[in-house]
């Protein structure tokens, strides 16, 4: 059951892509992160080329998330005007992100300043979801009323001028915090080929305070934003998009997104960000042991 | 190039000789289509102008095949901090991208190394033509041969069959991750230890029907195939959201 993909120039099992696209569509429906910080790897580990992999999962990226973002939109749950707040944001971080890209690749640094950027950025944000879920769990099960999330001093976030009413998040905060957020996200998604989920979200909850239910919609629309302008650049720029293996992972993807909704449902807040935070740590771990290990061969190589 | 004129040299050359070759490829294109997984040529000929009763000499075939040239970057890793990062490179010019060596006999007994080197034949006598390296380029070269023979990009077996005195005949592996481009099929009678005769017959390979126009649209309207590639994932993705819908 091999499929040649035109552009990654290679034959892939496309039954094995399909399972890819569908495991990690479930994972983007339950937690409303795109998935690319793991489908990105699993293709890299697969053999398809790290650019097409970067570029190709993007498509992925997309279609899960319109696929879940539509599905939070039909339960209102979704804050447009914070969207495009960070959105803005995200487009100019984007154009940022690929000029870095060019630069670093150049210097041969790629893998390594994605690492070291990875690993304490989700090492950090892995720990603070797990304490914070678990407290909460805990009191729960102990019959204590839920801990409330206790503020963090955000003072000088409340400081900060150009404030605007997010009637959705019933917040009225500056837009300065999101417009940066969704800029750095947007670098990252162009230098990493990630959609940023897994940073947007923790960011919105724990920095923006938006209320939980409205942050997996909004964080969905901002990722399909970017997404969509990061393909356009990297098919323009490095022609390293392929359709078949989009194809092939987007119908994984979309059906996988659509049961990951459906469970994400059964579940209660705290239990998805515990199981996020796990699976953000692993992440971490794993980056960290590929940095510090002993590789077993130490030569690798690269096209051109 | 400088191959080519050897070869053409030989061939030319050496008129004189006794026996000949004359030999020929299954297959002059292959063509990589959908459901591409690799295939196989046969390479096969004949020794001819041997005279009837002359006892058998010690004759060998070797059977090359060369992909397109191509760059190929090594790093290496070494320990920074802690931390193990990209911190040497070689950047070896003009290997070729597939390199497929049957041979009827192991090489040493063959031919002495000088003669092996000089056609470059065998994996060993591989050189890049051009190196960016800072330093001593050998083991980047090992390197590169040990991860492409992983790849089964890089082969060398003792896979040539004599069907009879004169008759030969070689089955060359083209996996499925080969590149496109033009491809040389090289077949070297020695003798001796020498080169007697030799023959070099191009070979295509190239991408066909769908995935052929897929790359080209990828490669000519860049603009048009992204938007093409966002709008299979937005109308994907919308579909599933109406298909999945449920009552709730």
């Amino acid at each position: 059951m091999e499929i040649y993909l035109p552009i990654a120039e290679m034959s892939v099992q496309w039954i094995v892509i399909l399972g890819m696209g569908l495991g990690v569509g479930f994972l983007s429906g339950l937690f409303g992160v795109g998935g690319g910080f793991l489908l990105t790897p699993l293709l890299v580990f697969y053999g398809i080329p790290s650019g097409v992999a970067v570029a190709t999962t993007l498509s992925h990226i997309t279609a899960s998330s319109i696929s879940g973002a539509l599905t939070q939109w039909k339960k209102r749950a979704i804050d447009f005007k914070m969207a495009g707040v960070m959105l803005a944001g995200g487009l100019a971080g984007t154009g940022v992100g690929v000029w870095l890209f060019a630069i670093m690749r150049r210097a041969g640094q790629m893998d390594l300043v994605v690492s070291l950027t990875y690993v304490p950025m989700l090492g950090i944000i892995g720990g603070i979801m797990l304490r914070e879920s678990l407290r909460t769990l805990r009191a729960r099960q102990t019959g204590n009323a839920p801990g409330r999330i206790h503020p963090v001093n955000h003072v000088w976030i409340h400081g900060l001028p150009l404030k605007a009413r997010f009637r959705q998040s019933r917040l009225y905060i500056s837009i300065i915090p999101p417009i940066v957020i969704g800029f750095l996200v947007g670098a990252m998604s162009a230098i990493m080929g990630v959609g940023g989920g897994f940073i947007i979200i923790p960011a919105m909850i724990y920095l923006l305070r938006m209320p939980t239910n409205v942050v997996i919609g909004t964080s969905l629309v901002q990722i399909i934003g970017v997404a969509i302008v990061t393909t356009l650049l990297q098919a323009t720029s490095n022609y390293a998009v392929d359709i078949v293996l989009a194809a092939i992972l987007v119908v994984g993807g979309v059906v996988g997104a659509q049961f990951g909704v459906r469970a994400g449902a059964k579940l209660r807040g705290e239990q998805i960000r515990f199981l996020l935070a796990l699976l953000v740590l692993a992440v971490a771990l794993k980056l960290l042991w590929d940095l510090v290990v002993t590789p077993a061969d130490f030569y690798s190589i690269g096209g051109s | 190039m400088r191959r080519a004129a050897l070869l053409a040299f030989l061939f030319f050359a050496s008129p004189a000789a006794a026996e000949q070759l004359v030999s020929g490829v299954s297959q002059d294109l292959i063509q990589i289509t959908s459901t591409y997984k690799g295939s196989d040529i046969v390479v096969f000929g004949a020794i001819e102008g041997q005279a009837p009763g002359e006892p058998r000499a010690r004759r060998d075939i070797v059977v090359v095949v060369r992909g397109p040239e191509s760059d190929i970057t090594v790093r290496r890793r070494d320990r920074v901090a802690g931390v193990w990062i990209n911190h040497d490179a070689a950047k070896l010019s003009g290997m070729p991208a597939y390199y497929f060596l049957a041979s009827s006999r192991p090489l040493k007994d063959i031919a002495p190394q000088s003669a092996l080197s000089h056609y470059s034949i065998g994996l060993q006598n591989l050189q890049p033509d051009t190196v960016h390296s800072h330093h001593d380029y050998e083991p980047f070269r090992q390197a590169a041969l040990r991860h492409l023979i992983k790849d089964k990009l890089y082969t060398e077996t003792g896979g040539v069959e004599f069907l009879s005195e004169t008759l030969f005949r070689a089955h060359v592996p083209v996996p499925a991750g080969v590149v496109r481009g033009q491809y040389k099929v090289e077949v070297y009678l020695f003798r001796d230890g020498e080169v007697q005769s030799a023959q070099s017959t191009p070979l295509f390979i190239d991408q066909t029907g769908l995935e052929r126009r897929l790359y080209n649209f990828a490669h000519n309207q860049p603009f048009g195939y992204g938007l093409a590639a966002v709008a299979m994932a937005v109308i994907m993705g919308w579909i599933s959201s109406l298909l999945f819908r449920r009552p709730t």
